[in-house]
């Protein structure tokens, strides 16, 4: 199979995921009984002009898709009206022109709140990633290596201990310690400081940031260690590192040349598969740092009960990791030359 | 034959479930981990006796009783509503079990179920329920959660419900890839063939063993879902008429506990998840090392360190090469032990030969017979368990066995190189094959022109028979047989003196065997190459060999050029061999096997290691190991019918 089919068929693949992520998160707001417009329109304080006022301002007059009429309870409809009339076909098309409805609490543009948070998420994210996949990697490599020694079994402790964390705890207990040590409390930067220079606002940033990143690579660089050990311990028991060591190359080169890019095969494949938790971690540290990202917005969202807010960070989060996955997918392939003809 | 040896173990009396606990209580890790779990599952059971306090009525309390530090009646202290944090902790417990194990029964039950059906039946259904299972597999679980649950009720039983039924796509991987290997074995098979419905097959012989990982699994799956309702209940969407450690936390963070400098409401429910959720892993891991046991040795631990041991037998000096020829390598009285935590198992005793320039010598002997152990002895690669014991190999004036790793590094593919069995992973399957060739060129010949590189690849490729516009393939571009070629090519890259072969024609088929043998007898001609060719093919030895070492059970069986060996062979085990090959010249020989198996290293018998299966077999075989004996121009024998006579 060549390099092209390879990449359609990943990418037509991701593009299916991504429909039944709008389909789901489309039928999931209206299934569930605190649908979004019914909580808004519950409120007796409402006259029913009022209500209808809301229900045509969010497109709930319209019938759900051809032949439904409504989900909620579910009523079957006509077949033959205008699909472009429908409450589906209004949800792809403001979807398609990057707007996900208003919000709830603060009557602002669902894509702007999310868009002034996604950058501060993925910073948090790209932070805590690399330093958990770099220190995570180092001491599996080390444990690997040095198998069956006191190296081994400590940096084998102390990856389950550190995968054992609920990540919002640690959080929580490293903003105690922090707080009693002259850290910050949370947020992004200290309020009112956007007229210093700008190396003081980054130092002030940094600071800010250090303990949410911890926290991250704690919790992270647990797992990355148990896979890059048990990985490279598989690759280091094959015959082609024998084969290396016969060649009288060192320690050192058949790690680097032989043993290091076969093992980081899994590492990417647990990259992308820990993206999910990735976005959970993120939910729960931004909670516990009031870090101004999507995972705050999401925990925002759910106190308020914003549904419009929670409804495009779901979609967001979602499509983001299935992008992601698919990136993974295809640097796998690079790094593998097995794999696109073995498919 | 792998089944037959199978059946030849002594069987254990005691049942699967004994030998289990046997292994696993010498588990550190488990144990640790199921002392845990028992702690607090008994918490969990007996909390309305053990909990000190009522968590339910807040009567009694007063003002001056919230967030007291920890003391006598508060063990814990208290918390913002100023309840005993000690009773909610015990509480606390019974949340995280039943939510943890009810969850973690419907993912298993699904993800099981999923798995086996796939595996399974194979086909359509495999590749829908396969295709299913990554589209939940990509979509972040816990948003998705959040997003349930905050539009449901947040009761228990909905909890449960949505985390068991997010939670199996793990599951389904993994036990639909168990299936597949379960599938085809042997007992399936044959309940196919004799009509067993596929319910029966899934339910008694499937499942069984799917089981163990399954439960390795799940032990794995209820910590996730004890960590999702934690975090549920901590972002505020627990059930709120159940105190559950997270809803602890969830109050004392949203309720002043970290401006109180209220510790302990912060870290004694935290502390109670940590226990249980490492008490899950520590007992996973366990439980996997246990049930699915590696050998976590690799070949880049050191081998044990070599040594003289002190009794020495000198054996007779074999005969001179042919033609005078000056002596490459001699191997002097080597003995190799593997050594594990309870024994010891002498692979190789007091071996020697000598190597001549331009000389093919066989190492010849059944699997299991120490040859492959003594090649990789001579160039240093044993496994981590392997130690020399005695003796000396000397090579272009050096002891070999004395090098240090890395003189040792240099002697390797420049003096002495090794063709392994290429046609498998003998080559990286991510480098191209003229990288991995040039490799070995820059290591040893650093002053090498890094422009004719690629010329010189390209000649020894040219050597072996493969084009040049090969050179920047993978190894998994090529045939078997062109892989052994590109194997040989690279042995011969650093114009080695000597070349190891061990059994290099070991899985190919029947034409490219004699291909690849051929190739060899004509490289080495050319090139004048001394060669160690470890087979169990007495055919190639009579072909190509100069002189031959039958090895038994780790010792020299006998040790003579190859004409003596087969028209005069003095060693019953020798003869037994020859019995067991075809002779083109005596269409009529009858072909007979040796009945048994080379002994188990670890058990070998106190007398002639060759006692038990030999057809001359008289008393002092049985008690006394023979010596090796010259029989006159070097032919060597280790047999007590050579001193009777």
């Amino acid at each position: 199979m060549n390099r092209y089919r390879f990449l359609i068929k990943k990418i037509s693949w991701s593009a299916f995921t991504i429909l039944f992520v709008l389909i789901l998160n489309f039928f999931l707001f209206r299934i569930l009984p605190g649908d979004a417009a019914r909580a808004g329109i519950h409120d007796p304080r409402l006259t029913k002009e009022a209500i209808e006022k809301i229900r045509v301002r969010y497109g709930l007059d319209k019938p759900v898709i051809n032949c439904l009429e409504s989900v909620h309870p579910v009523k079957l409809g006509d077949c033959t009206i205008n699909p472009f009339e429908t409450q589906f076909f209004i949800y792809l098309r403001n979807l398609s022109q990057g707007e996900l409805g208003i919000s709830f609490h603060s009557n602002r543009p669902v894509t702007d709140i999310l868009g002034e948070r996604l950058w501060n998420t993925i910073l948090l994210i790209g932070a805590g990633q690399i330093l958990s996949i770099i220190i995570g990697m180092v001491f599996g490599i080390f444990a690997a290596w040095k198998a069956r020694t006191v190296i081994d079994y400590s940096s084998l402790i102390i990856s389950l201990v550190a995968w054992s964390l609920p990540t919002f705890w640690l959080g929580i207990i490293l903003l105690f310690w922090g707080s009693n040590h002259g850290l910050p409390i949370g947020g992004k930067m200290t309020p009112g400081i956007s007229s210093y220079p700008l190396l003081y606002q980054a130092g002030d940033t940094l600071k800010h940031i250090f303990l949410p990143t911890l926290t991250y690579t704690i919790v992270f660089m647990g797992e990355y260690m148990l896979v890059m050990r048990s990985s490279l311990l598989d690759v280091l028991g094959e015959d082609y590192i024998l084969t290396a060591k016969a060649k009288g190359l060192s320690t050192f080169q058949i790690l680097k040349d032989h043993a290091l890019k076969n093992a980081m095969l899994p590492i990417v494949t647990i990259i992308a598969i820990n993206l999910g938790f990735t976005v959970a971690g993120a939910i729960q540290i931004e909670t516990v740092f009031s870090w101004p990202g999507l995972g705050g917005a999401i925990f925002e969202a759910v106190v308020r009960r914003d549904f419009p807010v929670l409804q495009g960070a779901f979609l967001l989060i979602a499509i983001s990791v299935i992008i992601a996955n698919l990136l993974a997918d295809l640097t796998y392939s690079y790094l593998d030359p097995r794999v696109q003809s073995e498919q | 034959m792998a089944v037959q040896e199978l059946e030849l173990k002594p069987s254990i009396p005691s049942s699967p479930l004994q030998n289990f606990w046997q292994t696993f209580s010498k588990n550190r890790m488990g144990f640790v981990g199921l002392f845990m779990l028992i702690v607090i599952i008994t918490l969990a059971i007996f909390a309305p006796v053990l909990a000190p306090h009522d968590i339910k009525s807040s009567a009694g309390i007063e003002i001056g009783d919230i967030y007291n530090p920890p003391n006598a009646i508060h063990w814990f202290g208290t918390d913002d509503a100023g309840k005993d944090v000690f009773s909610g902790f015990i509480y606390g417990s019974r949340v995280s079990l039943i939510v943890g194990f009810f969850a973690a029964f419907i993912s298993i039950a699904i993800g099981g179920t999923f798995g086996i059906v796939a595996g399974f039946y194979g086909g359509r259904v495999e590749n829908f329920l396969m295709r299913f299972t990554d589209l939940f597999l990509v979509i972040p679980d816990l948003p998705l959660i959040v997003v349930i649950v905050a539009l449901t009720k947040p009761n228990l039983l909905n909890i449960i419900f949505v985390i068991g039924l997010l939670g199996w796509t793990t599951t389904a991987r993994i036990v639909r890839s168990q299936t597949l290997a379960v599938k085809s074995r042997k007992f399936v098979l044959r309940a196919k063939a004799i009509g067993a419905g596929n319910r029966h097959i899934i339910m008694h012989h499937i499942l069984p063993l799917v089981m163990p990982i399954l439960v390795v699994n799940a032990i794995l799956v209820i910590s996730l879902a004890i960590l999702s309702e934690s975090t549920l209940s901590f972002l505020g969407l627990g059930d709120p008429t159940a105190v559950s450690w997270g809803q602890m936390l969830n109050f004392a963070f949203g309720r002043g506990a970290m401006s109180a400098g209220a510790w302990w409401a912060l870290f004694a429910p935290g502390f109670g998840i940590v226990w249980v959720v490492l008490g899950l892993t520590l007992l996973g891991h366990g439980l996997e090392q246990v049930l699915n046991p590696r050998i976590e040795s690799h070949h880049l631990m050191p081998s044990r360190p070599s040594f003289q041991s002190e009794t020495v037998e000198i054996s007779p000096k074999p005969a001179k090469g042919k033609n005078n020829a000056p002596l490459l390598l001699d191997v002097q009285n080597i003995s190799i032990n593997y050594v594990n935590d309870e024994n010891i198992a002498k692979a190789v005793h007091n071996v020697s030969f000598q190597l001549h320039e331009g000389e093919l010598i066989g190492l010849v002997g059944e699997s299991g017979c120490g040859k492959t152990t003594l090649v990789m002895a001579i160039t240093r690669l044993l496994p981590a368990a392997g130690e020399i014991s005695n003796g000396h190999v000397y090579f272009s004036g050096k002891d070999l066995v004395m090098l240090t790793e890395n003189e040792m590094a240099d002697v390797r593919w420049s003096g002495i190189s090794v063709i392994f069995q290429g046609a498998m992973n003998a080559l990286n399957p991510v480098r191209t094959v003229g990288d991995q060739i040039k490799e070995a060129i820059i290591k040893h010949i650093p002053t090498y022109p890094s422009e004719s590189l690629d010329t010189r690849v390209i000649e020894l490729l040219d050597l072996v028979g493969i084009a040049a516009d090969h050179k920047d393939n993978f190894p998994h571009q090529y045939s078997g047989g062109m892989r052994q070629r590109a194997m040989i090519a690279m042995a011969l890259a650093c114009n080695p003196q000597v070349v190891i072969a061990d059994e290099p024609t070991t899985a190919l088929d029947v034409m490219i065997q004699a291909q690849i043998l051929e190739l060899l007898d004509e490289l080495r001609k050319k090139l004048g190459l001394a060669v160690i060719f470890v087979t169990h093919d007495l055919g190639v030895v009579a072909e190509m060999c100069d002189s031959v070492l039958v090895m038994y059970g780790g010792v020299t069986a006998e040790y003579a050029d190859v004409d003596t060996i087969y028209n005069a062979p003095l060693h019953p085990y020798t003869q037994e061999l020859l019995k067991a090959f075809p002779d083109l010249s005596k269409p009529e020989k009858k072909l007979t096997s040796i009945p048994g198996y080379p002994p188990k290293l670890d058990a070998l018998p106190p007398g002639c290691r060759f006692a038990p299966r030999c057809p001359a077999v008289f008393e002092r075989c049985t008690i006394e190991q023979p010596a090796l004996h010259d029989s006159g121009d070097g032919h060597i024998v280790s047999c007590h019918l050579m001193e009777n006579s």
